[in-house]
């Protein structure tokens, strides 16, 4: 069996096209996973991430690329190879869980053991085992319609790993929750992997959550990586206008030294009155437009000489909407960016 | 202040009235129909007496009619269910050519007359005279017998054709509002098409299955003219054609009531086990996020079948009958062979303005359509401002009460009415057979008016009310526009019902009172080219509801 891709890598993702009609939902990904690794799919909503997703179990067809998993060539356009989604031998846990409402949490766990032939009392013990796990031991006969959207939740993440698959995928698996229970779940999913030892891709348009959960980010922006890399350089370095956007800088177009954008995060926007002098940075005039009490700091909302609308954190002076305002970033709080 | 005190009343008061006239008219024939069973007349004194009960239990002949009954509701519900349940897959989650097409082509049997398609498919298949007989025969030069059209399998043909589009109406909803995801779920965790088909799909649908399974059963059993005009005259009879008997030769109606009172209770029973059944399987099968139809790619074979199973249905429920109907109803004199040479629309002329009972059968069947439609839609539209906005404490009770003739059959109800009328000035009078009519359909009407009516919110009304509106003026105003799409499509669908009812009427009618349809069971002996042409009347006003209600229905979405 030939390896394609990198050494180490556990799926390949290669030139994965996908289009829905004239719409081009995927454009000519390529990303791949190690063995054992997460990953999360990163980007605002409408990005395609649930469509690679989809793609990648089987549950839709791009119309070229190749995708393995496991040393196994799932899809192929140029050989065509396309394996039925239950041959690919996954976990999924879905956007919205999709318990079945018609079975017991059990019954909904065991599934995947059911259709693959597992006895009666084996697949029992294996469910009960893992729904153990997950702490629902206590709820295995009840009805799957008389559980609240955290243990929906946890009876979906159990049906995902019974079966032992190798690759668990997740799209937005948090996202319903709120806020605490968000959090225990993110470190309880990091556990079980650390147990089980499967690979996970985790879909998400959160970046606490992407962050929260996996080593390698793959940003992405209609249908295209952005930018991709390890958790701590895609969320530092911000090599591009888009990720710089989508992690909450502000961003202007045209700058010093030929660049084509300059990016600063908002805590780095110091305000002074105008005319104040200032030894080492850019200044930028404009207006206040709205100033919002956060907490130790305020938010302020400034339209700027130039054009542009940016935010800014500050918490030393008090200013009033409707009035003049320097913007002072320091030289190396400033990110040049080439796109 | 007395000025606001009165229109209280009325508000009160009227949607009352609707609910007991509604109340009335199932009880009263009920108790008609149970008194008579339990009646037995020694010389000229009537008796209490089981004996009626008794002899149901002991005769032969009730229990062969009652297998028979069976048989018919057992395989056309099974039929129907598997090719309404193909249907509404093929269009709803499939890529096949012409599926918008289709979605509205599976509907029209749904408005036609099983009646009219059983005659059609005596003229195409008749032994030996049959179009398809003459027609192979033609080539072959020998006489072909053919399938026997006169049989129990003749009649679950029929019935399964034209309830077909009861079971696909129940599971199209749902097959297209469900999670996709449910069914992806089980796909990526190891099921294939066909395990994620029976251990999901249809487990979920079975909510809708089972309704339409029991309306279906229910109506099959006891639908009377499809067995009429197929096998009454082969002797092999069922229920309702054994009820029609036990009326006709001899007459004895103590004994077709006791049989019509047991049907009723059976049918009451079943509708009352589904009820709750269903109370107990209630859940949501379409969730909020992450859903997107899904649509399976059917290529070669698949997409062959998938259109040869739509084509065949249209053919053999529609295109087939209607084909025959117009060959005999423009030939002179039927002999099993068109020729188009001698093709003349005397029959019509003939139906429409010369012969008087087609005439005025004709006549009639419009009369109760409209009069019945718009009788009916009145008290439904009351009883549904009862039930949803009225705040009796009886309302579950009344709710369930006004549901029981959904599967009553018409003529067990029209047997019950002919006993109560039968020795007042009603008999014999179009009026009786519209009591009837609307006695035996108006909960069709109450359940589309109710079903927009909960979906309105009571304070578009309460705040025309606040601004000084009256009842009255705000139901002028306000509701009745608001519910107009669906007293429309109540109105529409009672009159499609009434213009082609024979079970209700049949024992109703009397010289001058004869409707379409039974004017078709009278001529149907002897002027075939007749009965042809007044098939073809009447599938054309069924087919002008069936447009109108199309045309409503888009309305009613915008
Ligand atoms: N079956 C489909 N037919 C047509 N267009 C589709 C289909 N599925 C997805 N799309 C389109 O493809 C694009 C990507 O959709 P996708 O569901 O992958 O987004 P997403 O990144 O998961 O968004 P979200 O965060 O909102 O879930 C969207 O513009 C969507 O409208
Ligand atoms: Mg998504």
């Amino acid at each position: 069996m030939i390896r394609q891709g990198a050494p180490d890598s556990f799926v390949t993702i290669r030139n994965v096209t996908k289009k829905f009609g004239a719409y081009t939902a995927l454009d000519d990904l390529t990303f791949s996973v190690r063995e054992g690794g997460t990953l999360a799919l990163l980007g605002p909503s409408g990005c395609g991430k649930t469509t690679m997703l989809r793609c990648l179990a089987g549950l839709e067809t791009p119309e070229r690329g190749f995708i393995s998993i496991a040393g196994k060539t799932v899809f192929d356009s140029a050989a065509g190879v396309n394996l039925n989604p239950e041959d690919r031998g996954l976990g999924v846990v879905f956007q919205s869980y999709a318990v079945w409402p018609h079975m017991s949490v059990i019954d909904n766990v065991a599934f995947p053991l059911r259709v693959r032939g597992v006895s009666a009392p084996e697949r029992r013990k294996r469910a009960m085992e893992i729904l153990d796990i997950v702490g629902l031991a206590g709820f295995a006969e009840r009805s799957a319609t008389q559980l609240s959207g955290g243990q929906q939740q946890r009876v979906a993440v159990a049906r995902a790993l019974v079966h032992s698959p190798s690759l668990v995928l997740f799209d937005e698996a948090l996202s319903n929750l709120d806020a605490a229970l968000r959090e225990q779940m993110r470190l309880e999913l990091k556990g079980l992997q650390d147990k089980l030892g499967f690979t996970a891709l985790y879909v998400t348009h959160d970046q606490g959550e992407a962050l929260g959960l996996a080593e390698t980010i793959v940003l992405m922006n209609v249908g295209r990586i952005d930018t991709s890399g390890s958790a701590r350089d895609v969320f530092m370095s911000h090599q591009t206008s888009f990720a710089a956007r989508f992690f909450g800088l502000n961003v202007l177009e045209g700058a010093p030294r030929r660049k084509a954008f300059i990016a600063f995060q908002r805590e780095h926007a110091q305000l002074r009155t105008p005319g104040a002098p200032t030894d080492n940075g850019i200044v930028l005039p404009g207006i206040v437009r709205t100033r919002s009490f956060q907490g130790l700091v305020d938010e302020y909302a400034i339209d700027l000489d130039q054009g542009a609308l940016i935010r800014a954190l500050d918490g030393s002076t008090g200013f009033e909407p409707g009035v003049r305002v320097d913007v002072v970033v320091d030289e190396h709080n400033l990110f040049l960016l080439d796109r | 202040m007395r000025d606001t005190k009165r229109r209280l009343t009325l508000q009160v008061a009227l949607p009352l009235v609707g609910v007991i006239i509604g109340v009335l008219l199932i009880v009263g024939p009920f108790i008609a129909g149970l008194a008579r069973s339990l009646m037995l007349w020694v010389g000229e004194d009537p008796q209490f007496s089981l004996a009626n009960f008794a002899w149901l239990f002991t005769d032969r002949r009730i229990h062969q009619a009652a297998l028979n009954s069976l048989i018919c509701g057992f395989g056309a519900m099974s039929l129907s269910l598997m090719l309404g349940t193909s249907l509404a897959w093929i269009v709803s989650r499939t890529d096949v050519p012409g599926r918008e097409l289709f979605k509205t082509l599976n509907l029209i049997p749904f408005f036609f007359s099983p009646y009219v398609g059983a005659i059609g498919w005596i003229f195409l298949v008749a032994p030996y005279s049959g179009l398809m007989q003459t027609s192979i025969g033609s080539f072959t030069g020998e006489s072909i017998e053919g399938p026997n059209i006169y049989s129990l399998a003749g009649v679950i043909w029929i019935l399964s054709l034209f309830y077909t589009p009861y079971v696909y109406l129940f599971v199209i909803s749902p097959l297209q509002r469900m999670d996709a995801a449910f069914e992806d779920a089980a796909r990526v965790h190891g099921a294939s098409f066909w395990t994620t088909i029976r251990l999901i799909t249809l487990p979920l649908l079975q909510p809708g299955l089972l309704s339409a399974a029991l309306i279906v059963f229910v109506t099959s059993a006891g639908l009377f003219d499809v067995p009429l005009a197929l096998t009454a005259t082969k002797g092999i009879r069922t229920m309702p054609t054994e009820v029609f008997a036990l009326v006709r030769y001899p007459s004895d109606l103590g004994r077709a009531a006791a049989f019509g009172i047991l049907v009723t209770v059976i049918t009451i029973a079943l509708t009352l086990w589904q009820r709750a059944h269903l109370s107990k399987r209630r859940y949501e099968i379409v969730s909020g996020k992450g859903y997107k139809p899904r649509v399976t790619e059917i290529r070669g074979a698949a997409r062959v079948l998938a259109l040869t199973v739509e084509i065949v249905f249209l053919t053999t429920s529609v295109v087939l009958p209607v084909l025959a109907l117009i060959l005999v109803a423009l030939s002179p004199l039927w002999t099993g062979r068109s020729n188009p040479s001698n093709a003349t629309l005397a029959n019509f002329s003939y139906v429409l303005f010369d012969y008087s009972l087609t005439r005025q059968a004709i006549l009639n069947s419009l009369f109760l359509a409209v009069t019945g439609a718009t009788l009916g839609v009145t008290i439904s539209g009351l009883q549904s401002y009862y039930l949803q906005r009225g705040r009796g404490r009886f309302k579950g009770l009344v709710d369930a009460l006004l549901a029981l003739p959904l599967g009553i059959p018409g003529i067990v109800l029209s047997l019950f009415f002919l006993i109560f009328a039968i020795r007042t000035p009603l008999y014999g009078t179009l009026a009786i057979l519209l009591i009837a009519y609307v006695a035996r359909f108006f909960p069709f009407a109450t359940r589309t008016i109710s079903a927009m009516l909960s979906a309105i919110h009571p304070e578009l009304e309460e705040s025309a009310r606040a601004n000084g509106a009256s009842w009255t003026q705000t139901m002028r105003h306000i509701l009745l526009p608001l519910l107009r799409p669906a007293l429309i499509a109540a109105w529409i669908m009672l009159f499609i019902i009434f213009i082609r009812e024979l079970g209700a009427s049949i024992l109703l009618y009397a010289s001058g009172t004869e409707t379409i349809s039974i004017a078709m069971l009278l001529l149907s002996e002897n002027s075939v080219g007749y009965v042809a042409a007044l098939a073809l009347i009447q599938l054309v006003l069924l087919l002008g509801g069936f447009t109108l209600f199309r045309l409503t229905k888009v309305s009613a979405i915008q």
